[in-house]
């Protein structure tokens, strides 16, 4: 699909070298307009939103900080680290806000599936429906997160 | 109807070929600065170089090397600069990392702007120490699940001078992850008094590009470049308490400074708090065992903030915050050693200040 010149200077940002060394898309060569139709259409299909996921990955995020660096339990079947690397990122989506680079990791020991996210993601999926080009070494799968987090279907 | 393409073609192709010679014109005459002046520190120290890069880089090429933990991408915000003269106008992406206070100084991002003309900078006198080392990989060890002690031989130069708790920069060559050459920064683990070689504790961090080289790749015997040593966490001279407390690969500055002490004879009471979720987080307990037995007081007090049945554990439980709260009484004179997550350090400043600790007897290490 033809995209917003907004649209097509955000997929520049998300390059590899411009804002992080692998950029966002990794070797998706679809146009990002695509890339965020095809997750949105995937997420409204199994019936939830992307503020619903952010919400949860929030959650987790939040929770997971209490461990001070180390994982702890969560509602009784999840393991939850929450850390850090030395360092801020901008959105390539714009915006004066800088994103430390906090890593959650969330273990669901029932399933025995793990998911890792940055602060950077739950700003993705909550502000923009975004979860990375396919092949990203930092790609969410949306179905992914919505099963290990548990993430129940809502009226969309 | 060919013809019309055929000189269509060719007036394409010749436009492309005009624009991509101006191109190339403009890149050797407008983009080239030619030679600039770099002075340090009031003339301390003068080299003329070749404008055009990045400060970090050019002062990079000249073996003058500015800290900086993200390979001058601007998002870690460390290679900050003093510059006294030229440079141009704060840019648009340094602003974030600079404080008012700052940029009314003319602290810069070293990685974000580029020399273009002569500049006249200042920089801590303590980075002229700062060397490139070659080294070799002697030993890689599993402390844990997810951390690794690697043990470096310094090659050339053959030795380094470093205070206990500075780290070091390690270079990430080429490889799946990455086609372009990162830096990382390491705490150093190992006691200043060997020179000859460096210990780095490193926990492995999901898709992180050098804790994954150093966890998958990495072998015994290979070469890795490092520079440094860096940093202002290092034990301060006085006779108070020393209160220490980290977690996971935050024990390496503080397992540096320990055998430090050791070795300097160092008879300053002290207690180290190591913070871990269960005995299988738990590393280097039988060093410091040992190190209960040759520093004269020294106590080691590992705990566990999710012990397991199976790990059958009869020590302190709890968050390490709970622990220092329950253990730690009339304190106010002590100094802290923190090294940890940044919500880790945050929480333990609390207690400690709570406890009566200033702000101006804490030291820590934030890996933030």
């Amino acid at each position: 699909m033809k995209q917003s010149p907004l649209l097509q200077q955000i997929q520049e940002q998300m390059k590899p070298g411009i804002i992080t060394l692998d950029g966002f898309l990794g070797k998706d060569t679809r146009n990002l307009i695509d890339i965020l139709i095809e997750d949105d259409g995937t997420v409204r299909r199994l019936g939830r939103t992307h503020r619903a996921i952010a919400q949860r990955m929030q959650y987790f995020r939040d929770a997971g900080y209490a461990g001070l660096g180390e994982f702890i339990t969560v509602d009784g079947h999840f393991e939850v680290r929450v850390d850090s690397v030395r360092g801020k990122l901008p959105s390539p989506f714009g915006g004066p806000q800088l994103y430390w680079k906090v890593n959650t990791v969330v273990r669901n020991l029932e399933l025995d599936r793990e998911v890792f996210y940055t602060d950077l993601h739950i700003h993705f999926v909550r502000d923009h429906g975004f979860y990375e080009g396919k092949g990203s070494p930092y790609r969410l799968d949306p179905v992914e997160l919505i099963d290990v987090l548990e993430i129940p279907a809502t009226n969309v | 109807m060919v013809t019309t393409l055929l000189i269509s073609v060719t007036i394409v192709t010749s436009l492309a070929v005009f624009l991509a010679l101006l191109m190339v014109i403009a890149d050797a005459t407008i983009a080239n600065y030619g030679e600039v002046d770099i002075s340090i520190n009031d003339g301390s120290r003068q080299y003329t170089v070749r404008g055009g890069k990045p400060l970090l880089k050019t002062l990079g090429e000249q073996e003058i090397f500015i800290p900086s933990a993200c390979g001058g991408r601007g998002s870690c915000g460390l290679c900050k600069v003093q510059v006294v003269k030229g440079g141009g106008s704060i840019l648009p992406t340094e602003l974030p990392w600079l404080s008012e206070e700052e940029q009314q100084d003319n602290i810069r991002l070293s990685c974000q702007f580029k020399v273009k003309e002569s500049l006249e900078i200042k920089i801590p006198e303590e980075l002229f120490l700062v060397k490139a080392f070659e080294t070799k990989v002697a030993q890689i060890r599993d402390l844990t699940h997810d951390i690794k002690e690697v043990t470096l031989q310094l090659v050339d130069p053959p030795e380094i001078s470093a205070k206990a708790g500075q780290f070091i920069q390690f270079q990430v060559p080429e490889y799946e992850l990455t086609d372009e050459e990162v830096y990382r920064a390491y705490s150093l683990s190992s006691a200043p008094s060997d020179s000859t070689k460096v210990e780095l504790e490193i926990r492995l961090v999901p898709n992180g590009i050098c804790t994954t080289y150093v966890h998958k790749y990495l072998k015994e015997g290979d070469t890795v470049m490092i520079n440094g040593p860096y940093g202002d966490f290092y034990l301060r001279e006085s006779d108070r308490e020393a209160i220490c407390v980290a977690g996971g690969s935050g024990m390496a500055p503080i397992k540096s400074i320990l055998l430090d002490m050791k070795d300097k004879g160092i008879s300053r009471k002290t207690r180290y708090f190591f913070g871990a979720r269960s005995a299988g987080d738990l590393f280097l307990i039988d060093e410091m065992r040992e190190l209960e037995k040759t520093l004269p007081d020294f106590t080691f007090i590992p705990a566990l903030s999710e012990p397991q049945p199976e790990d059958d554990w009869d020590g302190d439980t709890g968050l390490i915050t709970d622990v220092l709260d329950r253990k730690l009484e009339n304190i106010q004179e002590a100094e802290a050693y923190l090294c940890g997550s940044p919500g880790m350090i945050d929480a333990c400043v609390k207690v400690l200040k709570d406890k009566g600790i200033p702000d101006e007897r804490i030291f820590y290490d934030k890996f933030a």
